[in-house]
């Protein structure tokens, strides 16, 4: 025992040693050591001598009252040179902060005069980082939890692809823009790009930045620079379900420098500006109204070219916002709107395709304007679960690009059923026709699977006809009708059935299907109704019906959305009947004769489907 | 002539201090190691004698004791640490970076404060174990077994007060989700949480609020109880132990033995009140028993079990850095916020029932303890680990212990964002 308590006493000294020598053998202090013993060697005159002979090391700091809440940088400590012009290539961390006539430094009499004084500035207003630190792990930040660590500087534990393209002086106007907020500031050329592109890809549309926009779709990004990091940032844009799995962010197409640009404009966006007031603050939140005219003026989009803030001219933007305000109407300004508000950074239209949304090439012969109308002012009253925004300009604009929309009526070439289908029908059901088309992951519905046998050979030609000819309502699937004449779609349906579901088409068994619902429309038949369907459908229908049951992220085609009202009262009472007793094949979706469901609790169960729409549910 | 008395005199200065101080020299003889640990402030809170069945030292394992130092330590820091601390949101997370930064031995002061708060709420959960298992809570200790429970509810609510000090995203989210299962409670479930936090978030009142109770209010209330835990032991009788089975136990107990019997203490002797001490300890004469002084057997052993605890602290505190985190950002919460480790059994439970997992079964489980002693009257196996006697007892207790244990484990490593099950592999 006495052993024992010897060497417990024994280590509870060194652990004191250990802690002692830590206490009393800083770095700092032999950086600072360090620096004496240069300036002491390089000093020139007696005074210079002097000052530094006078000094022994101790903490440094400067407190920063001007910028935001008071900062305590320490940093000084650590880099005792910084402003000491004879450390110029001393190295870090002793070297001297370089002069730069960007920032605004000035030689006088040649000496050079800092724009930036240290002693007003501090250094984390410009660099981020923890002032407070006397270790480097934690003063640049690199500690997991700080939220700011130095500005293009990079983390441990950040992706390893991501990391080398976070590495990067220009990150650092983030900062400059948190005093030079105006909005072409030459010291910012990142944060200018990254803004136009938050306009130019159609950013706005979704996301709401104070003073910017006021898109709801997406989080609101008016702080995004406090609370995220810039490998977060970077991560977000390229991958946007990177970091919430239920994102239906598209993946936007945009290059290194884009994303560069747009990471930079975002770790700007800090809620409130040092330099501005909270009132500044309270009226930028009452400007949104203008955000049209602020995206015009920002936009620059040329068809075909990637948006580019260097080719947009004084002479361009006005020549654009002139035409806009001179004729606001009629199909030219139709098509400078659609250009300049960024439709094409989802959207193809000619050559230009944003990749993530349907073809506008031949838009006149799909959609009416009626529809186009109302689907610009709110998408999802037409598609319930479209992903496209409700971009809030005003009717003037959405006429004239529906107007410049509706005259786009040329067909593109329909010579071969093949041709017809890469050329309609493959953006979205795909090459395959496996349904997974180049935008088909932003589709919801999700686009039909033609490759599935049990699907094509279970209904009557009839119903794919009609589906081509007047499309589905309450999805993406427009009507081909104006496009092609019956013959070509029996056509395609012809090419289909042999390139895709590879096996003749089965002359159907009958079904004893009533052709109406025998159940009477009452609220005693809704009720029951809901009760069968709470105990049998809501696994994949989910509780509201709306197709997002626990069941429903396992099953390819997703089970329907029942709340898309457009859809359910384009369906016959029989086709419902059908799909429920019968079940729909290439589907989940069972037989529910099987399952002992009687053609009175159907009748129910589509009485209650039915009243969703007339508001009783 | 008079000069050389005074120097005299002066020479005897020091050792007229240290006399002054300690009334007597290292002990020889058993009367000194009576007289020592009698006069002695600190030590007369012993017995001169004890039993040897309560040094062995597989039978407490200190645990009772480690949990006292690592409450002493706990003072010590934590005063420490006062010095520093501003109870502002607007100061507070700034001052855990200057003390992480800049406060000499600051870092290892904060994590010396961190580790023993944590280490006294699991020791003071083995110790409650110990007592459970060894049958020790049984008459006439009932009281202190309750005693015990109080404190170990006192430990658990000081630690969650403290949690909440630093004011970074790990505090705070973790104090919302504690508050939160508190307002669980039926009725007055609202009432406790606003009481609690000063507000309906947790936020400045909070902060001073919660700092107050863990500075000033627990530590108090905690130091009382702890005396009077302490002052019940020896009025209990000294620690549990089996009946004597014979007269004399001669086999050693790994210590000195000793004599008891004291030359020249043949003449009768009074007793007054110390007479009247209840339990079978209050031997009158020279009957030999199994008895072995205090000095130095009990104080070696407490002895290394206080150089051991300090020795862990410290080299826990060398090692791992007590956490801070993010400052709070009330915008963004992490997924999942979790409480404090020792609530995260209750916090698993709640996610499956808000009342049964915050209110219900914590409750039952606190009643059940604190009725522990009155509940089972079985008069045996106390004194022993694990006596056959105890086995229904026992058995219960165990299941508690793992349940408790197994919650809490699957809501640390287990759960992930949006509490869902994740493998920590």
């Amino acid at each position: 025992m006495r052993l024992a308590l010897a060497i417990a006493s024994f280590v509870i000294l060194i652990v004191h040693g250990i802690i002692f020598y830590d206490q009393f053998f800083h770095k700092w202090e032999s950086y600072q050591t360090s620096y004496f013993q240069q300036a002491l060697s390089l000093a020139k005159t007696d005074a210079e001598r002097a000052a530094v002979e006078g000094r022994s090391p101790k903490i440094e700091q400067i407190i920063v009252t001007s910028f935001g809440e008071t900062r305590v940088d320490r940093c000084s400590t650590c880099h005792i040179g910084i402003d000491d012009p004879r450390f110029r290539d001393a190295g870090h961390p002793l070297q001297s902060h370089p002069f730069s006539e960007a920032m605004g430094d000035r030689q006088v009499e040649g000496k050079w005069v800092r724009r930036h004084k240290f002693n007003d500035f501090g250094c984390t207003v410009c660099h981020d980082g923890q002032g407070r630190g006397l270790e480097s792990k934690y003063a640049h930040g690199q500690d997991h939890f700080w939220p700011d660590p130095l500005l293009g500087s990079r983390l441990i534990d950040w992706r390893a692809d991501y990391k080398p393209k976070l590495v990067s002086a220009d990150f650092m106007q983030a900062n400059c823009t948190l005093c030079h907020t105006g909005e072409n500031f030459t010291g910012t050329p990142q944060v200018s790009l990254g803004r136009k592109l938050f306009f130019g890809k159609n950013c706005y549309g979704c996301h709401k930045i104070d003073g910017l926009s006021n898109g709801t779709l997406g989080p609101d990004l008016s702080e995004a620079g406090k609370k995220f990091k810039i490998d977060y940032l970077w991560e977000s844009i390229v991958e946007p379900r990177a970091n919430s799995a239920v994102s239906f962010m598209p993946k936007f197409t945009l290059t290194d420098e884009e994303v560069k640009a747009l990471t930079i404009f975002l770790k700007s966006r800090r809620g409130m500006n040092f330099s501005e007031t909270s009132l500044d603050r309270y009226r930028a939140t009452l400007t949104l109204g203008k955000v049209g005219e602020e995206a015009l003026t920002n936009v620059m989009a040329a068809p075909g070219s990637p948006i580019s803030g260097s080719k947009l001219t004084g002479q361009m933007t006005g020549q654009m916002t002139g035409q806009m305000t001179g004729q606001m109407t009629g199909a030219t300004a139709g098509e400078q709107l659609v250009q300049n508000k960024a439709c094409l950074a989802c959207h193809k239209l000619g050559k230009s395709d944003g990749g993530i949304a349907p073809d506008l090439s031949f838009e006149g012969l799909m959609r009416e304007e009626p529809w186009m109308m109302a689907h610009f002012r709110s998408p999802r009253s037409r598609i319930s679960d479209s992903i496209m925004p409700s971009f809030g300009f005003t009717d003037a604009e959405y006429e004239a690009m529906t107007g410049y929309l509706t005259s786009l009526k040329t067909p593109p070439s329909l010579a071969t059923p093949a041709e017809t289908f890469t050329n309609l029908c493959a953006r979205c059901h795909g090459d395959k026709g496996d349904g997974r088309g180049l935008i088909s992951t932003y589709l919801d519905p999700f686009p039909r699977d033609l490759t599935k046998i049990g699907f094509m050979n279970s209904k009557p030609i009839e119903r794919y006809i009609a589906s081509i000819q007047n499309g589905v309502q309450g999805t993406s699937m427009p009507g081909w009708g104006k496009m092609l004449n019956e013959g070509q779609i029996r056509g395609l349906l012809d090419y289909v059935q042999t390139a895709f579901v590879r096996e003749p088409r089965r002359t159907l068994k009958d079904r004893r299907i009533p052709e109406s619902n025998p159940v009477a429309d009452s609220l005693d038949s809704v009720n029951r109704g809901e009760v069968t369907f709470l105990q049998r459908c809501t696994g994949c229908h989910g509780k509201k019906g709306d197709g997002k049951g626990p069941n429903s992220l396992d099953i390819q085609p997703r089970p329907r959305n029942l709340r898309n009202h457009d859809f359910l009262n384009s369906i016959s009472d029989r086709r419902l009947f059908e799909s429920l007793l019968y079940g729909v094949q290439g589907t989940a979706m069972p037989s529910w004769i099987d399952y002992g469901l009687t053609e009175k609790e159907v009748g129910d169960l589509v009485n209650y489907l039915r009243s969703f729409d007339k508001g009783h549910k | 002539m008079a000069k050389k008395i005074r120097l005299g005199a002066l020479t005897e200065i020091p050792a007229g201090i240290w006399n002054s101080i300690f009334r007597n020299s290292l002990p020889s003889s058993d009367l000194g190691r009576a007289q020592t640990s009698f006069t002695n402030f600190f030590l007369h809170i012993h017995p001169v004698k004890v039993h040897r069945h309560t040094i062995k030292p597989w039978y407490t394992m200190g645990l009772g004791l480690i949990t006292f130092f690592l409450f002493v330590i706990l003072v010590i820091t934590g005063v420490l640490v006062m010095f520093y601390y501003v109870p502002s949101t607007t100061q507070a997370y700034d001052r855990m970076l200057d003390l992480r930064s800049s406060v000499a031995f600051g870092t290892f002061l904060r994590n010396m404060h961190r580790w023993a708060a944590h280490g006294m709420v699991a020791f003071v959960f083995l110790h409650m174990c110990r007592v459970f298992f060894t049958g020790s809570y049984k008459k006439p200790r009932e009281f202190n077994w309750v005693i015990g429970i109080v404190l170990f509810l006192l430990t658990l609510f000081s630690s969650f007060t403290g949690y909440l000090l630093p004011w970074d995203q790990l505090a705070f989210w973790a104090i919302t989700v504690g508050a939160s299962i508190a307002g669980y409670a039926p009725f007055i479930g609202e009432q406790v949480r606003f009481l609690l936090l000063g507000d309906s978030t947790v936020g400045q009142e909070a902060l001073l609020r919660f700092y107050v109770l863990h500075v000033a209010v627990l530590p108090i209330v905690v130091t009382l109880l702890v005396s009077i835990h302490f002052w019940r032991i020896r009025k209990d009788g000294g620690l549990s132990r089996p009946e004597d089975v014979t007269p004399v136990d001669v086999t050693p107990v790994d210590v000195t033995p000793v004599t008891t019997t004291q030359p020249g203490s043949t003449t009768k002797r009074h007793y007054g009140i110390q007479g009247l001490v209840r339990g079978p300890f209050t031997t009158v004469g020279n009957v030999p028993d199994n008895s072995v002084f205090s000095w130095p057997n009990l104080f070696m052993a407490e002895l290394f079990v206080l150089v051991l605890t300090i020795a862990g602290v410290c080299v826990l505190s060398l090692f791992f850095n007590a956490p801070l985190e993010e400052p709070v950002n009330i915008t963004h919460p992490p997924n999942p916020a979790k409480a404090p480790w020792y609530f995260l059994g209750l916090q698993e439970l709640v996610s499956y029932s808000a009342f049964w997992g915050g209110v219900g079964i914590p409750t039952m489980q606190v009643l059940l303890l604190l009725l522990a002693p009155y509940i089972d009257r079985n008069p045996k196996g106390v004194g022993r680990w694990f006596a056959g006697e105890r086995l229904l007892a026992n058995t219960l207790f165990l299941i508690f212990v793992i349940v408790n244990l197994v919650l809490i484990v699957i809501g640390t490593f287990f759960r992930g964002p949006n509490w869902e099950f994740v493998s920590p592999w």
